[in-house]
């Protein structure tokens, strides 16, 4: 006498109906809320040595010097004349 | 005669006078300005409602609410909520009347007020005739169930 086939199992599908098959089943979402912000991107920071011009260091550091704006723009607080940054000051470089 | 007429402008000219010390007291202090307006706190953000329905309006909410489906429609849920959260996550968890799970899954929101989030199921052979059961979770903790049926 075993402990196993007393039967009355509470997810046993009654007599003469087959197991339901749900793995065909497609489901979406969407919402009116707007989806959480992804975490900010780790921010680079580059201090500008003596000899520095922005197009320098977007030369160094995004390989072309015209990218000399993205780090204008990100650093507008801190840069008030793009031709004129200084030894020391502690630049954020975009991704 | 005169004596009474003379008093009569005395007294007229003190009155005037008490009158015009009157007018020249010190004007009342303005009214207290009004305490700034606090900043409005968000609430939390909480279920309001879930309803079951076979179509959607376009604001997310379901057209017409029903628990009655017939094996070839959409199952769509709609669940209403309001308050902040800069991170939450809406669970739907479908089941049958044999306790499978029929489907579960999650929809991550940011809302800053009340916002609709819908859910919808196809199964395009259609679903077994039954009972069903839908439970919302809100960040993992039960928010409501709603029993349907397949017929």
């Amino acid at each position: 006498m075993g402990i196993f086939g007393s039967g009355g199992g509470g997810e046993k599908p009654p007599p003469g109906k087959p197991k339901a098959d749900f793995s065909n089943v497609k489901a979406t979402s969407s919402s009116t809320a707007p989806p959480p912000a992804a975490p900010a991107a780790e921010e680079r920071t580059y201090v500008v040595v003596k000899g520095d011009t922005l197009s320098k260091i977007a030369q160094q550091l995004y390989g072309k010097a015209s990218a000399w704006t993205r780090i204008y723009e990100a650093n507008k607080d801190l840069i008030k004349d793009p031709d004129r940054i200084y030894p020391g000051q502690k630049l954020r470089i975009p991704q | 005669m005169k004596r009474s007429a003379c008093a009569a402008l005395v007294l007229a000219l003190c009155a005037g006078l008490v009158t015009a010390c009157k007018k020249a007291e010190a004007p009342p202090a303005p009214a207290a300005a009004p305490p700034p307006a606090a900043t409005p706190v968000p609430a939390p953000i909480h279920v309001v409602d879930i309803s079951l329905g076979k179509s959607l309006n376009a604001d997310q909410t379901v057209a017409e609410p029903t628990t009655t489906f017939a094996p070839t429609d959409k199952l769509i849920a709609s669940v209403k909520t309001d308050g902040a959260s800069s991170h939450a996550t809406l669970t739907a968890r479908w089941t049958y009347e044999d306790g499978q799970t029929v489907n579960e899954s999650s929809k991550a929101i940011a809302p800053s007020g009340p916002a609709a989030t819908e859910f919808t199921l196809e199964k395009p052979d259609g679903w077994p005739t039954g009972k069903y059961q839908l439970e919302v979770l809100l960040n993992g903790a039960s928010a409501g169930k709603r029993d349907f049926v397949v017929q």
